[in-house]
């Protein structure tokens, strides 16, 4: 990098920054994307638990005679509830809080055999820890993040005539064209990039920048949230847990109409119940509230009730003001509030932030097609790289994303670990994406994997309609496969916009030279 | 030659700039006139925009001299932060 002028160094910034990083970025915010409706893709992908009316009163009764039949003499027992999102009824006994769990019907409280998928879980988990061990996830994808910032402020400081430039796009116009998209995706929903990549951070703010709790409390996060903080109620738990389980007097629970209905009117929905010594004296029921009653996030909220008396003994903790900034702060990239309106307008923010950086990585390529060697040779192998590990991440992770959706349909029910063999395929449709963009022409390669995921995506339905005997029961599930069609469309006329035309004919034929090198 | 000074670069941005970040933030959440709970929160949300910032002077910058320059405020900067820690000496 030679001395030069501001703009000029920044621009070399958001160029090579954006190219080394937009790979994982575009990862990183496409499963994002698709993690905003994580709860109706676990439905989807659950088709065998029913549609009903239960009201969470009836299904709570009916999870407790399933658990009172079954696991009686437990310490502890778990019950998810049917919510607005999501129709699952799940229990499970001792102390384990979620996962493992059995679903049971909630029409009937029986067992129900539901198949086992890695969910929409899988895609956020990806989200933040890219399925790498979850520390070094946490890690990479907050560099991630801190880069994506650099980026936004760095392409800002290039386009400072922002506005004039915005209302200047040139369609058809190859290069131009690439630019022009990009530049109008950035700046469109600007806010909104800056807002999301910056909350990222914030939820694991400690994680990456312990100096302040270094500095004033010796690294002793505890102690920096005083005793009400995030260790002690647990702890309190743990307690209550372990108290001797012979020497308390067994007792009637009671009832659990009116503890919902308290919980439900300080908490606003609920999502699940856990009872602590269950049937004695010493009976606990702790109430946590769905995700998003607030824009704070209330992740570990929780409210508890004497499980004999049904008393209120402890309400939620309510955050300091600083507190309260971080948790809002949270809560803003987690988009649990507002309702199915903010979730769609996340989900579309979304898909403008993965094509604003799929465009900016296209332009990377198309820019050095006429001259690859113009800044040396390292340079010049890193544009013949660049071109297929574009197709892959962008059409491959696509075509993944969707291809994972039809293994969940096509896989046989009773597989062993069905789940890990979902992320098998997710995992194999992705190399082979990237197999395949290197053998192909770089046009070839794009129209190809963009058709198929097209196609994956236009017929979702069937695949629903050849595999199930009732695929749309749950209207939730329907409305999954029009958003997969919508998709579908966007696809094709993403494919209709790759195509040599104009300029681009003439850049297009050098560069599939250039792949034939390869 | 170009290709070292690029990295020198890069490697000042990165780790210089998280060293700058690290130290400011300790600073930041000791002089703010709040509770200690609510200054390490407050000084914590900002390193964020203080990192990128850093990263992006690291670039600017004509010459190494005036980044590394820039970066070295680290050094008091963690003076004032750990200031009680390093009166207390090594425990």
């Amino acid at each position: 990098m030679k001395p030069q002028t501001l703009t000029q160094s920044m621009s070399w910034l958001h160029t090579w920054s954006g190219l080394v990083f937009g790979w994982l970025l575009f990862a990183i915010f496409l499963t994002g994307t698709l993690a905003v409706f994580d709860k109706e893709i676990d439905t989807w992908m659950r088709p065998e638990v029913p549609a009903h009316q239960v009201s969470q009163v009836e299904a709570a009764q009916r999870a407790l005679a399933y658990l009172e039949a079954h696991h009686a003499g437990a310490s502890a027992w778990n019950i998810g509830l049917p919510t607005e999102r999501s129709p699952g009824l799940s229990v499970s006994a001792g102390e384990q809080r979620r996962g493992g769990g059995v679903q049971l019907d909630p029409r009937s409280g029986e067992r129900l055999d539901v198949r086992e998928t890695a969910g929409g879980g899988f895609f956020f988990r990806f989200h933040f820890t890219l399925d790498l061990p979850r520390d070094i996830g946490i890690w990479v994808v907050g560099l991630a993040a801190m880069v994506m910032l650099v980026l936004l402020i760095s392409g800002i400081i290039i386009h400072k005539k922002i506005f004039k430039e915005f209302f200047t796009f040139r369609p058809a116009k190859g290069q131009r064209s690439w630019l022009d998209a990009h530049n109008a995706a950035g700046v469109l929903v600007l806010p909104f990039h800056l807002m999301i990549a910056y909350t990222g951070l914030v939820i694991f703010y400690l994680i990456y920048m312990p100096a302040a709790v270094d500095a004033m409390f010796d690294g002793n996060r505890e102690a920096a949230f005083g005793r009400g903080g995030h260790g002690g109620g647990e702890q309190h738990q743990r307690q209550g847990g372990r108290g001797d389980q012979v020497a308390v007097a067994s007792a009637e629970l009671t009832d659990l109409a009116p503890v919902l209905a308290e919980a439900t009117r300080v908490l606003g929905p609920i999502s699940g119940l856990s009872i602590q010594n269950p049937g004695r004296a010493n009976a606990r029921i702790e109430a946590r509230p769905v995700l998003g009653n607030r824009i704070e996030l209330t992740k570990g909220m929780s409210m508890q009730f004497d499980g004999v008396t049904g008393r209120v003994l402890r309400m939620p903790n309510e955050g300091r003001p600083a507190q309260l900034t971080q948790k809002v702060m949270a809560g803003l990239h987690f988009a649990q509030f507002g309702g199915y309106p903010m979730r769609w307008l996340y989900f579309i923010c979304g898909l403008v932030s993965s094509g604003m950086i799929a465009t900016g990585l296209v332009l990377f390529t198309v820019k050095r097609r006429r001259r690859p060697d113009a800044e040396g040779a390292t340079a010049a192998w890193l544009y013949r790289v660049a071109e297929p590990v574009n197709v892959a991440v962008v059409a491959g992770l696509t075509l993944a994303c969707v291809g994972m959706f039809w293994a969940n349909r096509l896989l046989p029910v009773d597989l062993a670990q069905r789940g890990g063999w979902e992320v098998r395929v997710f995992f194999a449709i992705w190399a082979l994406s990237l197999g395949h963009a290197c053998l192909r022409p770089t046009l070839a390669a794009w129209r190809e994997q963009l058709g198929l995921a097209a196609l994956l995506c236009l017929a979702l339905p069937l695949a629903s309609f050849l595999t199930l005997e009732e695929p749309w029961a749950e209207p939730g599930r329907c409305l999954l496969e029009l958003t997969a069609l919508a998709c579908g469309l966007l696809l094709v006329w993403t494919i209709r916009k790759v195509r040599p035309r104009g300029e681009e004919a003439a850049t297009g034929r050098p560069s599939r030279k250039l792949a034939e090198v390869n | 030659m170009k290709g070292a000074m690029t990295l020198s670069r890069v490697l000042a941005a990165v780790f210089g700039g998280y060293l700058f970040t690290y130290a400011f933030t300790a600073a930041l959440a000791r002089l703010l006139p709040m509770a200690p709970g609510d200054a390490m929160i407050v000084a914590t949300l900002a390193s964020f925009l203080i990192y990128a910032l850093a990263i992006l002077w690291a670039f600017a910058c004509k010459s190494l001299w005036r980044m590394w320059g820039g970066l070295a405020l680290a050094l008091p900067l963690a003076l004032v932060g750990f200031w009680p820690q390093l009166m207390r000496g090594p425990a």
